[in-house]
């Protein structure tokens, strides 16, 4: 599903942000991309999401060489990605229902039917009841889920997601990445990074460890937490 | 309904919402565009009010031929027959005023009786005038006019069309000028919107990173500002050719008073209606261009 071969991506200070990166993801996967701060794993996630290129090397997402694909063609990658940055980026002008609209809107659904789904997203994510309030009125746990459901509502086969439960307490922490699980068994490849060790411990199938620009791919294992490692 | 139609639906949605956010802002930016799209719109219409009027003068110009004093009935006689053989295709009616006549005329006038009665002898010469007939009539009069001059007995000539000539001239410059006023309002509109664009583009900013991660096309972010600029133009426009409407009745009025007392009948009007529709849609396309090059330059991802 996703090939990452001899990337490198630098933005023009001379240092390479990812040198030389060669991994691959297979479909269903539920991958944790760890590493400190500023080691690249925004970076990486971003090429991923189409919401960046590589100065070198190959970058395949479902198929597409993102590198290679004309700008118009990018935005119908980000549409069967479901993105979380680690910004939330929800529009405080608008309420939780409104902000899960907007990527049924961005692809043109019948109002009917965006709704329906829009609500369907919002109740997976277990928000049912705060439709109406604004992402400012929701506590941080709630605004990740807020976020994931804007990424789900378009039914992605690939969930990306940014540090999500970087400002989180420990339990609502848990609570998130157990929604991001919960989506992995019905079947879309998941990638969370985050540099929170014992997330990693008790949830992670595989680790992609970045430092320093450079991947290591710590392979399958098993989590605490009785996820299932693929075969 | 297709997802197209559903997408334009929503950015006009979008443009309302965001215009009627901010009213202040967006009535006084309106009223700016209004303001510069009225003055030429003010002046294109003098400018086609004026032009029948100008083709109605030119259409009878007349020349003409003064005798010297000293020349006699008969040789006066002599030129109008000399012009009627000589240029009869060129012109359409000659008649001849005797000297005579033309201080009896003169003396029915109160204003001059009392200046002529001390005159010792009639100061008037003959003068014969002609209407010319045919096209290109400024070049062929001037032609004519030193031709006749050089004849026995002929003192001047004068080509009574002259200033309709100038009047020509002076509309012609007066089309430039509005020309030239009319490119610069089109940048003062292309610099308002694209101004008001950058500054609402700045404000979405947030929007648009979202619509971005969630797949929105360039299109799709760029659509709403379309929008906003060619409302903004097209109503501006609008607002323009009614205040114009609105302002040609006290000058009207003004005029009519002017034009009455030189025995005429002259108002302003507006331009027909495909022309102020063409403005409309000129203001509201060029608002789009506007909006389209700001928000492309505001919004680069």
């Amino acid at each position: 599903m996703i090939e990452f071969q001899q990337v490198y991506k630098s933005y023009g200070r001379g240092i390479d942000t990812l040198a030389d990166v060669t991994f691959g993801i297979a479909q269903g996967e539920f991958v944790f991309v760890s590493g400190p701060s500023g080691a690249g794993k925004s970076t990486l996630l971003k090429l991923i999401a189409g919401l960046d290129v590589p100065n070198r090397g190959t970058v395949l997402v479902n198929g597409k060489n993102v590198g290679k694909l004309p700008g118009r063609f990018r935005p119908y990658l980000r549409r069967a990605i479901g993105t979380i940055l680690q910004d939330v980026h929800l529009l405080s002008d608008r309420s939780a229902f409104e902000n899960v609209m907007l990527p049924l809107t961005v692809t043109g659904h019948s109002r009917a039917a965006a709704a329906k789904r829009a609500h369907a997203a919002i109740e997976r994510v277990g928000l049912s009841g705060k439709d109406g309030l604004r992402p400012q009125e929701l506590s941080g746990g709630d605004q990740q889920r807020l976020a994931i459901a804007r990424a789900i509502v378009n039914r992605p086969g690939l969930l990306v997601a940014d540090e999500p439960t970087a400002n989180l307490d420990r339990e609502s922490a848990r609570r998130i990445v157990e929604v991001f699980r919960d989506f992995n068994r019905v079947g879309v490849t998941t990638i969370l990074a985050t540099h929170d060790e014992s997330l990693i411990t008790d949830y992670a199938t595989r680790v992609l460890l970045v430092k320093e620009g450079k991947v290591t791919d710590g392979g399958k294992r098993t989590p605490r937490l009785g996820g299932e490692v693929e075969a | 309904m297709s997802p197209l139609i559903r997408q334009h639906r929503y950015a006009l949605g979008v443009t309302l919402r965001r215009l009627l956010s901010q009213p202040f802002s967006s009535i006084a930016n309106i009223l700016v565009i209004t303001l510069a799209l009225a003055i030429p719109l003010l002046g294109a219409t003098a400018l086609m009010s004026l032009r029948p009027v100008a083709n109605h003068l030119t259409a009878d110009p007349e020349m003409t031929v003064f005798m010297q004093v000293s020349a006699t009935p008969a040789e006066t006689g002599a030129v109008a027959d000399r012009i009627r053989r000589d240029h009869a295709s060129e012109i359409r009616g000659l008649r001849v005023i005797s000297r005579d006549r033309a201080l009896a005329e003169l003396k029915a006038n109160p204003a001059y009786a009392q200046a002529l009665a001390v005159l010792p002898d009639n100061p008037l010469p003959d003068a014969i005038v002609v209407t010319l007939e045919g096209e290109d009539l400024a070049q062929r009069s001037a032609k004519l006019a030193a031709l006749w001059k050089t004849w026995t007995k002929v003192d001047m000539v004068q080509v009574d069309s002259a200033w309709v000539q100038r009047l020509e001239a002076i509309l012609r410059f007066a089309r430039a000028s509005l020309l030239f006023l009319a490119l610069v309002v089109a940048v003062a509109v292309l610099a308002a919107v694209f101004n008001t664009v950058r500054m609402q583009a700045m404000t979405q900013r947030e929007e648009i990173a979202v619509a971005r991660l969630v797949g929105a096309t360039e299109s799709f972010v760029r659509r709403p500002f379309l929008y906003q600029g060619a409302l903004t133009g097209a109503v501006s426009a609008l607002i323009a050719i009614g205040a114009a409407a609105l302002a040609l009745t006290p000058l009207n009025d003004a005029l009519l008073g002017l034009a009455r007392s030189y025995g005429a009948e002259f108002a302003l009007h507006l331009p027909g209606l495909p022309v102020l529709a063409a403005a409309v849609i000129a203001a509201g396309v060029l608002g789009a261009l506007s909006a389209r090059w700001s928000v492309t330059r505001s919004t680069r991802f």
